[in-house]
């Protein structure tokens, strides 16, 4: 990440808390995706079995995590770029900073898994 | 200045003495070669693990506390607050990478995991499931929250708006921290690995 942000605005901040949001939100969308598709969680593990220690034994969880954390560093980046000298209205960013929380959150419920019929 | 760096110096050789120490009379008095031996990573692992989350209530429960603060426009020690975050950031690290590794034989055959499945599913399912997706929730939030405390530094102090993203981030942190904490110990009093 560069270091020419401007930090008398809020752009470098807001992008931190939306990417942050992003990769929670993508690791729920995907742990969604492997309850669902047998051979999407095979990938999943798969590209977890690519760097991480002990990811046959860990299973899915490993890609889940491994997708999770590129999605998170890499949207931090380009949003860094894009908003680095510049900044949203603050007020809109904390509202969808929250709403994909808790999203998430709602998404890895084990509840609202069956209620989906899995 | 030249004092205060001095007393710093003095204070982290103290530390480290004493951690020194208490390093040397565990290894010389406990009984080490149960958790060196057999099915010794996992246990190393385990303990590893209970350490990090155990440093990670400590930090995230003073975030808790310092995002209070920050949101009611205290004056705040920079210093302080820059060291905890970062600290808070690399326990919540360390903590899920060991989570990672005794998630292992947690899944492994006759492990704690096939045990739930077989005797009462929904205990795997909301009391682990949720607790490991959640417990990696702070990660996000922990890194976020140093680097912008990191980042923007006295900037804090003026910037109402920056107050309450840091706040929200340590709050956040503590909140899906105290769900992971807590559903992983309930977990282990009902069947440890």
């Amino acid at each position: 990440m560069k270091n020419s942000a401007n930090f008398e605005k809020l752009g470098a901040a807001q992008a931190a808390i939306l990417s942050a949001m992003f990769g929670i939100l993508i690791l729920a969308l995907v742990h969604l995706g492997t309850e669902i598709s047998e051979v999407f969680e095979t990938t999943i593990h798969n590209m977890g079995k690519l760097w991480m220690p002990g990811a046959e034994g860990i299973g899915p969880y490993s890609g889940k995590e491994t997708v999770a954390l590129v999605a998170w560093l890499l949207s931090w980046l380009i949003l860094h770029r894009i908003l680095r000298a510049k900044e949203w209205n603050h007020r809109n960013v904390i509202i969808i900073f929250l709403a994909g929380i808790a999203l998430a959150t709602t998404l890895l419920w084990p509840p609202f898994f069956s209620s989906l019929g899995h | 200045m030249e004092m205060r760096r001095s007393n710093k110096a003095l204070i982290i050789s103290i530390l480290l003495f004493m951690a020194g120490t208490a390093l040397s009379i565990i290894l010389v008095s406990s009984p080490s070669e149960k958790l060196l031996g057999g099915e010794a990573i996992h246990r190393l692992h385990m303990a590893f693990h209970g350490l990090f989350a155990g440093i990670f209530m400590v930090t995230s429960t003073i975030g808790f506390y310092q995002a209070f603060r920050i949101w009611i426009g205290e004056a705040i020690r920079m210093g302080e607050l820059q060291v905890g975050s970062f600290l808070n950031a690399f326990a919540c690290f360390l903590t899920i990478v060991f989570g990672n590794q005794i998630y292992i034989p947690y899944r492994a055959a006759g492990g704690p995991r096939s045990y739930f499945l077989e005797t009462s599913p929904e205990i795997h399912k909301i009391f682990f499931e949720f607790k490991e997706f959640t417990g990696l929730f702070t990660l996000p939030l922990a890194v976020a929250a140093a680097y912008l405390i990191c980042v923007y530094g006295e900037r804090l102090n003026d910037n109402k708006q920056l107050r309450e993203i840091i706040s929200v981030l340590l709050i956040l942190v503590f909140f899906y921290f105290v769900i992971a904490f807590g559903l992983g110990a309930a977990i282990t009093k009902l069947k440890s690995i």
